[in-house]
């Protein structure tokens, strides 16, 4: 039974850590909580309910093959969502670059109620829910039982971060980032264009939120225009437990989030599952307030 | 002094002016509330249309008391708060009756407000016991009670199922814990209750709960709750490699359920009333409401019923006037498509028969 509940609390937690490496990302290069990125998560969910609903109008070998199916899926989510990471930077934040701190956290706040207004205006009141396009017959062994679809969502959150840590550590534009993190006016001063790594920052954080957003419609097969909301809230726990703007904190955070709820409403209530994320939370802050794995700095809140 | 004066005058001739259109206004209006939004938002839909159908079918007659009757809804999304916040928008439109609303933890709060304009409420749907124990006149429901139910769910589970091991489960609404304890009391000293787990509504995450109840074994899972939580916890249950099938009551009654559930809704069991596409009785309904909204959903004519009921008693008080519509609803002897309708002294339903439907091929069917 621990075993199982381990599981489950890997499968939430990768989807968690997705989210919050787009707080942290942001939150490197601007020092801005970027609270609009929830529902950049629901948009995400959203546009993968869309193209899955369309697996009947596309072309045969796409039918053929559900694996080729669903990359494209999650591709074509994760573009359209970093066009949302783009404009929301260029439209909520840019224009207010240096203005009291105090400005675009409140545009984040009203970005975020739009985008949910949007939705639900859009996309209706009520759930929708996803065909059930992969296998949910459950596997046992030895004592837990997992769904296909389960691995899937664990292998690929895996894979998209060791993408993102290979970005960050290994391109140019990477390093752009991290020097833009350390010091946003030297960089500059050395002639990186600081916009322009402010926009890819928020695209990859969208892209990975877009994918978490497809993988969670799939597993829990049902979505709303609310979604973003607890999912947002839950991924900067895991963003500020990890040490907000650290990037394999963030990683670390979100699995740990998901273990510890998992293990939490599994062995005691489940009636206090989200009691258990934030009393850590609160521990973490008082003990360690620069998170687990950050660095004590005058700057973090 | 004399601004004074005239803010005082222009005020006065604001709050005449107000009672006047809600007492003796054109029409007389009847409110219908419930979840209209939200994820729930079907059952909102299936009672407004039932009322509307009703007030249709009066308004082509001619009205009642030879005014036009206006349909006014509300939308509680489910909550307490806004529900509370409805009732008093009713009350100061000045509606006469109210139909709803769905879930009793809106109802309850609600109803204080009625009773205070001495608005008679007819509830379609809330099977909490508490509504009508307040001892308010003006409350009244047209479906039945969680003890009922509770007791019609542990009699079809022990009796017709011969369980030994039950888990429960509940979304700990007012309706939900409710249902569940009337569960949980009438299952008597044969069987054992192996896990009594609440669930936070609105969340998608029933892992941990549903592989709890998994290592207790049990050999049925009761649900007391509405279908969006049931469909996710039927799913993740069979998703963790769980057997046993899961009964429920009125609140997993929906389609959604089988949607949000898929395969896994398959054998899952849910109490009820008795089959309403069958009864002689809703025949002219159902061919009614099938042309205007399409395929009604479960409470549909129950909500027809409740509104049907308050424009009769109207009709018979010959006033639009709360005061005197609620004697008139507590006398009444009402033939409609439901059947048979006397209420008690309590508001409830004199007879009140509950059966157990079960999910075959993808659809709920009596079981018989």
């Amino acid at each position: 039974m621990f075993l199982q509940h381990l599981l489950n609390g890997i499968t939430i937690g990768g989807s968690y850590a997705l989210i919050a490496l787009g707080y942290t990302l942001v939150y490197g290069v601007l020092k801005l909580i970027n609270f609009a990125h929830g529902e950049i998560y629901m948009i995400g969910a959203y546009l993968g309910f869309i193209l899955i609903s369309l697996l009947p109008a596309m072309p045969p070998f796409l039918q053929g093959s559900l694996p080729l199916f669903l990359l494209v899926v999650f591709g074509i989510a994760a573009m359209i969502c970093s066009l949302y990471g783009f404009y929301l930077e260029k439209i909520c934040y840019r224009p207010l670059r240096g203005a009291p701190k105090l400005t675009p956290l409140i545009s984040a706040l009203g970005a975020s109620i739009f985008l949910q207004n949007f939705v639900m205006i859009s996309m209706g009141a009520k759930d929708r829910i996803f065909p059930q396009t992969i296998g949910m017959r459950a596997i046992s062994l030895g004592g837990v039982s997992f769904t296909p679809l389960q691995l899937t969502i664990i292998f690929s959150s895996i894979a998209l971060m060791a993408l993102l840590y290979w970005f960050i550590n290994r391109t140019r534009l990477g390093t752009a980032i991290r020097a833009t993190s350390t010091d946003p006016f030297m960089a500059a001063l050395v002639g990186i264009n600081v916009d322009t790594v402010i926009s890819v920052t928020f695209m990859a954080g969208s892209f990975l939120a877009a994918c978490a957003g497809v993988m969670i419609g799939l597993y829990y097969g049902s979505i709303n225009f609310t979604l973003g909301y607890l999912g947002g809230i839950k991924a900067f726990t895991a963003a500020v437990l990890g040490g907000i703007g650290n990037v394999p904190g963030a990683m670390v955070g979100g699995f740990l989030l998901g273990i510890i709820e998992a293990l939490g409403a599994g062995y005691f209530s489940s009636e206090y599952k989200d009691v258990y994320a934030f009393f850590i939370l609160i521990a973490v802050l008082v003990f360690r307030p620069a998170g687990l794995l950050g660095k004590r700095s005058d700057e973090r809140a | 002094m004399k601004k004074l004066l005239v803010v005082g005058l222009v005020g006065l001739a604001m709050v005449a002016c107000t009672k006047k259109e809600g007492q003796e206004g054109a029409v007389i209006k009847i409110g219908a509330a419930g979840q209209l939004t939200g994820p729930e938002a079907v059952f909102g839909s299936d009672m407004l249309n039932g009322v509307k159908l009703a007030v249709e079918e009066w308004n082509a007659k001619g009205g009642v008391l030879g005014k036009k009757i206006e349909l006014v809804p509300g939308d509680d999304q489910a909550e307490p708060r806004q529900a509370v916040a409805v009732a008093n928008k009713f009350v100061t439109e000045g509606v006469v009756g109210v139909v709803g609303h769905f879930n009793s933890s809106c109802s309850i709060p609600a109803s204080e407000v009625y009773h205070k304009a001495g608005i008679p409420q007819i509830s379609q749907a809330c099977t909490n016991p508490k509504l009508t124990d307040q001892g308010f006149d003006n409350v009244f429901r047209v479906c039945g009670l969680d003890d009922q139910q509770g007791k019609a769910a542990a009699d079809f589970a022990v009796q017709k199922l011969k369980v030994k091991r039950v888990a429960i489960i509940h979304d700990k609404t007012t309706y939900g814990q409710g249902f569940a304890e009337e569960f949980k009391k009438n299952l008597g000293t044969g069987v054992e209750v192996v896990a009594f787990e609440g669930i936070a509504k609105g969340e998608k995450d029933y892992s941990p709960v549903v592989t709890k109840i998994k290592s207790a074994n049990p050999d049925l899972v009761f649900f007391g709750g509405i279908f969006t939580e049931g469909g996710l916890l039927i799913r993740q249950y069979k998703a963790v490699g769980g057997t046993a099938p899961f009964i429920g009551g009125d609140g997993i009654m929906s389609e959604e359920l089988l949607k949000i559930g898929g395969p896994a809704t398959e054998g899952t069991y849910a109490t009820f009333g008795p089959d309403t596409k069958e009864i002689p009785s809703a025949k002219g309904f159902n061919e009614n409401y099938r042309k205007k909204y399409g395929e009604p959903g479960v409470y549909s004519v129950y909500a027809y019923d409740a509104a049907n009921i308050i424009l009769q008693s109207i009709q018979k008080a010959g006033a639009a006037d709360g005061k005197k519509i609620t004697p008139e609803i507590r006398a009444i002897d009402y033939n409609g498509a439901l059947g048979h309708i006397q209420f008690d002294a309590k508001g409830d339903v004199k007879e009140s028969p509950y059966v157990v439907w079960k999910v075959e091929n993808n659809k709920f069917k009596q079981v018989k």
